[in-house]
This record gives structure tokens, C-alpha cells and sequence, in this order.
């Protein structure tokens, strides 16, 4: 029975060999997590990162809803209203501001969210010190772009009849627009707008390159003091995967809402 | 019939050509609609009888020619045209009720935001014209809710709810089951028995014989021919209406 002896032997190092190695990096994996976010309490730049990441989003949004909501209404009353009216300064005027709002989409939806950034930190708000402002400025307009698009074509996938409905009773353009088309294009607008916002927070993990402490910018600084690049990295993975699946589910939530309420 | 000799609207020379469109979809077209009078359009399809009815309310905006309405030329600029829609009521073929409002809110929403009526007051009013069609059991109930039969006549109590002086109807069974057209057909008898001024588009010949007091015969854009419903059925002249009626009866 000497050869079982031996085989047991072989069997034995081995996978006390892989042991050892399999505590030791364990062990090394532990010592870096302490490295990378408990020495000097670096897991704050992460925590205060989801702060800046967050409010960054929400304000680019808000600023992003609101321009767009205005190109959408221009963009939407030209494509419905200019063959009614009548020659005068109400359509040119109008004429002007439906060509100045295609200019704006199609020049910020046709150059890379990475160079808008840059330019605006660098070119026109180049004297501003805050830099949270430039990237708000600079998401928010690159998301109005969006945002508009999916305003107005909410808008425009209201049937006609709606609008004529409404304007053969009397109301005003605007009224029919508030009381009747609006409120029936919400509902198909806001899955896309949320979805617009879970693209957005991924989108702001380049602000870090205009100085925002973002959480991306956080692992970053991480990554610099202690040349750590494992659990920084997978560890912001980790909290945007957890962000946006948080957001998801939240819209889930919305919409199954809005479907209920629908008759 | 109390038709007097009051002309409600008047219309002179309307034309209306769609961009990019050779054929003009109306090619001059006269005519005056007196108070308490129903007058029905026939003719084929693309004869420009739904195009005529939309202009009357500037729906279609017509490319030459006038449309006068209680005096007011509406086809000029200057006339604000919500002001006079109210005093035009519309019934649409495919009823365009608003789905996102009760059959309440949809009667009072013009009569509270465009007549400033109180809430109280239209929704008076409303139960009033719903019990009148048989639909006051419905108020709450949300358009998805009802059988075409019942949005149509919803639709047709939403125009009444703003006391207009005429309404406009445009083919207001043809989306209708055949079972559902008769109830929408009589209601709108009683209407016009009320001596509501009425400008119907319609197929239902049976309909056109027995309420209206004028048929107006359209192809291609021109009126052809227009008289009483009997000289209409049992004398027709013109080539392209004797066509017609051999097509459908």
C-alpha cells in the first residue's frame, strides 16, 4: 500500500499548497481594502463622491427639463401650428426659433458629451472657479438635447383628433396644450425621462476630468495616493450598478403606477 | 321645421389646395346654411365634403375664399376664432373623447375654462344633457369604459354642453358597429326636431331622407347639386349623382 501513502502525500501539499495560497490572497485583498478606503479614512472620498455624482445629476436633469421642455414646446407648436397661421412677425419669429433649436440639437447630439465638457470648462466658463456649476451647465445643456426629443415626441404621438377635439370647443392653443395633450403625453414621457436620468448619472463619471469630485474622480485620488487599483475601481462599479438598479426599480415602480391608472 | 331665413353662415368661393397636391380639395364652393336648418353632404370619398365641414370651423384653413358666421367674416385674420368656435359645436367620426377624463370632465371642461362657468353650473348642465341621451349613470365612467354608441352620443352631449348655434358633424356613424349607428341617429333626430342648426356628412342615406331639409351633392371639390331630399332621390340630375345613388342603394 506504499503508492497510496505517496499519492495521499502529493494530495495533501497540493491542497495545502493552494490553501496557503488562497488564504495568503485572501489576506492580501483584505490589507488592500484596508489600504484603499480605511487608512485615513479614504472611503470618504468614495461617500462624499455619491453626494457630489448625485446632485450633479439632478441638477443637470432639472437644468436638461427645463430647456428642453421650451425647444420642445418651439419645436412642437412650429410642426403643428405654422401652416395655420398667418404671414407676419409671430411665424418668422417663430420660424427663427424652430431653426435655432435644430441647430441646438443637432450640434449637441453630434459632438461627444466628453469634448462639451471640456469646452465649457475650459473655453467659455474658463474664468469660473465652481466646478460643480460648469458641469451642471455642461450636462444640462447636453441633456436638454434629449430631453427635448423625448418631450416632443410624446407630444406629437397624442392622436390629432385630441387637438381638434379641443379646439373645436373653443380653447386656446395653449389651453388645449395644458388641459388635453400634456397630460396624456406625461405618461409616455416619463419612462424615457427616467431612463434619460439612469444614462445621465453614468454619463457625469466623466466630470471628474474637469476637477467635480465625483465618485469616479474619488477612486481616482484613491488610486493615486495608493497605487490600489482593484478595490476603487470594482467598488465604484459596485455603487453605479447599485445607483442605476435602485433607479430602475423605482421607475418599474412608476410605471406599473401610471399603467394601473390608465383606464 | 322652423327653418327661417336667418343665414347662420355664409360661404363664398372657398377654395383649398394641400401643399405638394395637384387636385384642389374644395374648388370654389357657395353656399349659405340658415338657422335651424340641417343640411347634409354627400358624395365619394375625396369629394371634399369632410374638408368643406372642417373649414366652417377653420379646422382646415382654406386657401381662398370667405366664411362669414353671425355676420363675423372668420376667414379674416383680425376675428379670434376660439370665440367663434364656441358658438360651433363638432362631432368627430372617431369621437375624440379625452381618455384621461371622466365623462363628467369631458362635457365641463370647455364650458369652465372657455364659458368661465362654475363648476356647479356645468356639471348641472351636464347631467342635464346626460339624462336627456341616457347616459347619467356614466358620469364617472371613463371613456375606454363605453360602446362607441355611447362616446358618440358623450361627443354630441360635449358639443350641446357649450350651447353652440350649430354643430358640425363629421361622419359621426362610420366608426360605428351597425348596431350601435341607430341610437346616434336618433339622438341626432331629436336634435335637429329641436331645431338645432345642423351640418351633417353622412352615408346613412335612410338618415339624410327623412331629417334633412337640403342635400348638398359634392364631387371634386364642387357642389353638383343640392335640393330637398325628395326632388334629391326620386329626381336626381346631375350624371355624377345619379352615378352615386345607383352605387349605394
Amino acid at each position: 500500500m506504499n503508492w497510496f501513502n505517496t499519492l495521499a502525500e502529493q494530495i495533501k501539499n497540493t491542497f495545502s499548497d493552494l490553501y496557503t495560497n488562497i488564504s495568503e490572497f485572501v489576506i492580501d485583498l483584505a490589507r488592500q481594502f484596508e489600504i484603499a478606503f480605511i487608512v485615513d479614512d479614504r472611503w470618504k472620498y468614495i461617500v462624499s463622491g455619491i453626494g457630489s455624482t448625485l446632485l450633479l445629476t439632478f441638477l443637470s436633469l432639472i437644468l436638461g427639463v427645463v430647456i428642453g421642455i421650451i425647444i420642445a414646446a418651439i419645436r412642437a407648436t412650429h410642426d403643428k401650428q405654422i401652416d395655420e397661421m398667418h404671414p407676419g412677425i409671430g411665424k418668422s419669429l417663430l420660424k427663427f426659433a424652430n431653426g435655432f433649436c435644430r441647430c441646438y440639437l443637432t450640434i449637441f447630439r453630434g459632438t461627444p458629451v466628453m469634448v462639451q465638457i471640456l469646452i465649457i470648462f475650459f473655453v467659455i466658463m474658463a474664468s469660473s472657479r465652481n466646478k460643480m456649476l460648469c458641469g451642471v451647465i455642461a450636462f444640462g445643456l447636453n441633456s436638454a438635447a434629449y430631453v427635448a426629443e423625448i418631450i416632443r415626441g410624446g407630444i406629437m404621438s397624442i392622436d390629432p383628433g385630441q387637438t381638434e377635439a379641443g379646439r373645436s370647443l373653443g380653447l386656446s392653443y395653449v389651453q388645449t396644450m395644458a388641459y388635453i395633450v400634456l397630460p396624456q403625453a406625461f405618461k409616455n414621457i416619463l419612462p424615457s425621462l427616467a431612463n434619460e436620468f439612469i444614462t445621465l448619472l453614468k454619463e457625469t463619471s466623466i466630470a471628474g476630468y474637469v476637477g467635480v469630485t465625483d465618485i469616479t474622480r474619488g477612486a481616482n485620488i484613491i488610486r493615486g495616493i495608493t497605487y490600489q487599483s482593484f478595490w476603487p475601481l470594482f467598488a465604484i462599479a459596485a455603487i453605479y450598478l447599485g445607483m442605476v438598479m435602485f433607479f430602475t426599480w423605482l421607475v418599474d415602480l412608476l410605471e406599473r403606477r401610471f399603467k394601473n391608472s390608465e383606464r | 321645421m322652423n327653418v327661417n331665413n336667418d343665414v347662420l353662415i355664409s360661404v363664398r368661393d372657398l377654395k383649398k389646395h394641400y401643399r405638394g397636391h395637384k387636385i384642389k380639395a374644395l374648388d370654389g364652393v357657395s353656399n349659405d346654411i340658415k338657422r335651424g336648418e340641417v343640411v347634409v353632404l354627400i358624395g365619394p370619398s375625396g369629394s371634399g365634403k369632410s374638408t368643406f365641414l372642417r373649414s366652417l370651423n377653420l379646422l382646415e384653413i382654406p386657401t381662398e375664399g370667405s366664411i362669414t358666421f353671425e355676420g363675423k367674416v372668420i376667414t379674416d385674420k383680425k376675428v379670434d376664432i376660439n370665440l367663434c368656435r364656441q358658438k360651433m359645436g363638432m362631432v368627430f367620426q372617431h369621437f375624440n373623447l379625452f381618455p384621461h377624463m371622466t365623462v363628467m370632465k369631458n362635457i365641463t371642461l370647455a364650458p369652465m375654462k372657455v364659458l368661465k362657468k362654475s363648476q356647479e353650473e356645468a356639471e348641472a348642465r351636464a347631467m342635464e344633457l346626460l339624462s336627456r341621451v341616457g347616459l347619467a349613470d356614466r358620469a364617472e365612467s371613463y371613456p375606454s369604459q363605453l360602446s362607441g354608441g355611447q362616446k358618440q352620443r358623450i361627443a354630441i352631449v360635449r358639443a350641446m354642453a357649450m350651447d353652440p348655434d350649430v354643430i358640425l358633424f363629421d361622419e359621426p356613424t362610420s366608426a360605428l358597429d351597425p348596431e350601435m349607428v341607430g341610437e346616434v341617429l336618433d339622438l341626432m333626430k331629436s336634435l335637429a326636431d329641436d331645431g338645432m342648426t345642423m351640418v351633417i356628412v353622412t352615408h346613412e342615406m335612410n338618415f339624410a331622407r327623412k331629417v334633412a331639409d337640403r342635400i348638398i351633392f359634392m364631387s371634386d371639390g364642387l357642389i353638383c347639386e343640392e335640393g330637398t331630399p325628395e326632388q334629391f332621390f326620386t329626381n336626381p340630375n346631375h350624371p355624377k349623382l345619379k352615378q352615386f345613388l345607383q352605387s349605394i342603394l
